[in-house]
């Protein structure tokens, strides 16, 4: 009996400075996932809707473009769904430089290797009037903002 | 005083002339730097064209890289605002900048060709049977190693090249099944390429992958001596294989009384004989002082006349038209751009058919060759055997794919990504970065 409780005690000895151990490794692993990230919202105010003129503008810096066709707006992201590099708007298709994906006004895949046609987000206007763009969202690829009455927005 | 100096010499280093047989043993077993060399070698593995020394040139690679790279780091600055900045003033402030970037950057590439081309040397001559499958292995590893220092350093001068390969690399990454999303996470240290980014891929470059192939490479060293030497080694001992003579019926006493048979004989002779070995000083050191000079020259040429590529700064709005990966990466770049499926509404990306499951089984095929190989043990150590030529014919058409996907990818590749004939007008494309 007296063999048998020393044999666990020693089990639980050498257990537990193993699995602190083990703890320690996991905790140090656990550091690389970044708790706080210094990253812009996905949520983010554009220009005014009259600030853009007919067609196809690009938003350099969120990497989207904003596509006005009379009062109506609507916002497709300008990121590849292949590999993440930027589509050019070429007057009649958005082309890929990276493999060569090819979309069609509207975003779906002409050809090339992109799984999947460019994401639509969510465009609002804010209170204050300028676009509001919401890059986490993917609406359908009939959604249209429509700003009714000129210079009112 | 001239001769206690002369007298410490002489405990420290070994007699580079070796007048006699023991002061040849000497510079081996009773010295601390070549200690870890045979005392002596065959001489079948001394042969200039059956290895190319190409082992030793990686390794004087690995040196050299190791030696510029630590001088790199006294220079450069791992945060996305100073990082191309300092390499800007490496190649116009500071007094050799150049050229120590530029060896490091021919170094490195020439370490993934020359890796490669070891790697093919080692296949065709069958140099990966039995025990020695193990150091194939490693070797894989580290091939593989050697790429990954290759892309994690020029992810460093933060310039396009190093942004959008990070973009495309991290977004392959994604694409694996299961764990995708949570690895890109971890290597971009956020959702988004920022300074994590460039602080984590920078600590891995300069001490991660270095410290994990320095350690590795010293494994395949070691190993190379407990097979017994090149493969090199198995086509002597093949020739030197005595055929037994057919020999009479015997009669043996066993246990019990005589017993019918034959009785126990020489066979052959399993080792070397002395005629066959060398002592690896001089013959060896001497040879390895010349690949790594041979070597170090080479890589300084190419800095001398030639600049490491460096594109303009990282510019997250703008992607080069076309954005090309380096030579090494294209065939990749090839088939994640030619290889996604479509069946009906079902898609597979090109990203995780080219990008990952492709090239994983291609890892996978050369990593378990030695076991896939049934070629028969007279074609070890020798190139090109004839038993192996179905083996042979299979690596070089893959390499030869490869080489043609570079091709294509180097040449033929212009604005978004289209083939373009040499002679054919490439349309000009804006030039924002």
């Amino acid at each position: 009996m007296d063999r048998d409780r020393r044999k666990i005690l020693r089990y639980i000895g050498k257990g537990s400075v193993l699995a602190a151990f083990l703890a320690q490794i996991g905790a140090a692993g656990r550091a690389f996932f970044p708790n706080v990230l210094y990253e812009p919202p996905s949520r983010f105010k554009l220009k005014k809707p009259d600030d853009y003129p007919d067609g196809y503008t690009l938003d350099e810096a969120h990497r989207l473009y904003v596509i006005r066709q009379k009062d109506a707006f609507h916002v497709i992201s300008a990121i590849c769904t292949h590999l993440g590099c930027n589509v050019q708007w070429r007057d009649t298709e958005f082309d890929c430089p990276c493999h060569g994906s090819r979309f069609r006004p509207d975003g779906t895949v002409i050809s090339g290797p992109a799984p999947r046609p460019l994401d639509w987000f969510a465009t609002t206007v804010s209170p204050d009037g300028y676009l509001d763009v919401d890059s986490a969202s993917d609406v359908a690829r009939n959604f249209r903002l429509v700003i009714g009455g000129k210079g009112k927005a | 005083m001239g001769g206690k100096i002369k007298a410490i010499w002489r405990k420290t280093s070994w007699a580079w002339s070796p007048e006699s047989d023991r002061e040849s043993s000497e510079a081996i077993v009773k010295n601390f730097w070549l200690h870890w060399f045979p005392a002596k070698v065959a001489r079948a593995s001394m042969d200039w064209n059956y290895s190319f020394w190409l082992g030793t040139a990686s390794a004087s690679l690995l040196l050299i890289l190791t030696v510029t790279g630590v001088m790199l780091m006294f220079f450069y600055v791992p945060s996305t605002e100073r990082a191309y900045g300092s390499i800007k003033d490496l190649q116009y402030a500071v007094s050799f900048g150049r050229i120590l970037r530029n060896q490091h950057r021919w170094a490195a590439e020439g370490m993934v060709a020359v890796v490669y081309i070891h790697m093919a040397r080692v296949f065709f001559t069958g140099a990966y049977r039995g025990d020695r499958a193990i150091n194939w292995v490693v070797g894989v590893v580290l091939f593989l190693a050697t790429l990954f220092l290759s892309f994690t350093g020029y992810l460093l001068p933060w310039d396009q090249l190093a942004f959008w390969a990070i973009t495309v690399g991290t977004s392959i990454a994604k694409q694996a099944p299961f764990v995708g999303p949570t690895i890109q996470f971890l290597l971009l240290g956020g959702h988004e390429i920022g300074q994590q980014t460039l602080l984590r891929f920078y600590v891995l470059h300069v001490f991660f992958l270095p410290v994990f192939v320095w350690v590795l490479f010293a494994y395949h060293m070691w190993r190379v001596r407990k097979d017994g030497g090149l493969a090199a080694v198995e086509r002597v001992r093949n020739a030197r294989v005595m055929v037994p003579k057919a020999t009479p019926k015997t009669k043996s006493y066993s246990l019990f009384g005589i017993t019918p048979g034959t009785s126990v004989q020489v066979m052959s002779s399993t080792g070397l004989e002395e005629s066959d070995q060398v002592f690896s000083s001089p013959n060896m050191s001497r040879r390895i002082a010349l690949v790594f000079l041979v070597v170090f020259n080479l890589t300084l040429l190419a800095a001398i006349l030639f600049n490491a590529p460096l594109e303009g700064l990282a510019n997250p709005s703008v992607t080069p038209n076309p954005a090309k990966a380096p030579w090494y990466f294209v065939w990749l770049q090839e088939l994640v751009a030619s290889t996604t499926v479509r069946f009906g509404d079902f898609t597979v990306s090109g990203a995780l058919l080219g990008g990952i499951l492709l090239p994983g089984f291609l890892l996978g095929v050369l990593t378990l060759w030695p076991w896939l190989d049934r070629s028969p043990q007279r074609a070890e150590g020798r190139w090109l055997a004839p038993e192996r030529k179905r083996q042979n014919a299979t690596f070089a058409v893959a390499t030869l794919a490869i080489i043609i996907l570079i091709m294509v990818g180097v040449y033929l590749r212009g604005p978004y990504w289209r083939i373009y004939w040499p002679g054919q007008a490439r349309p000009e494309t804006p030039r924002l970065y």
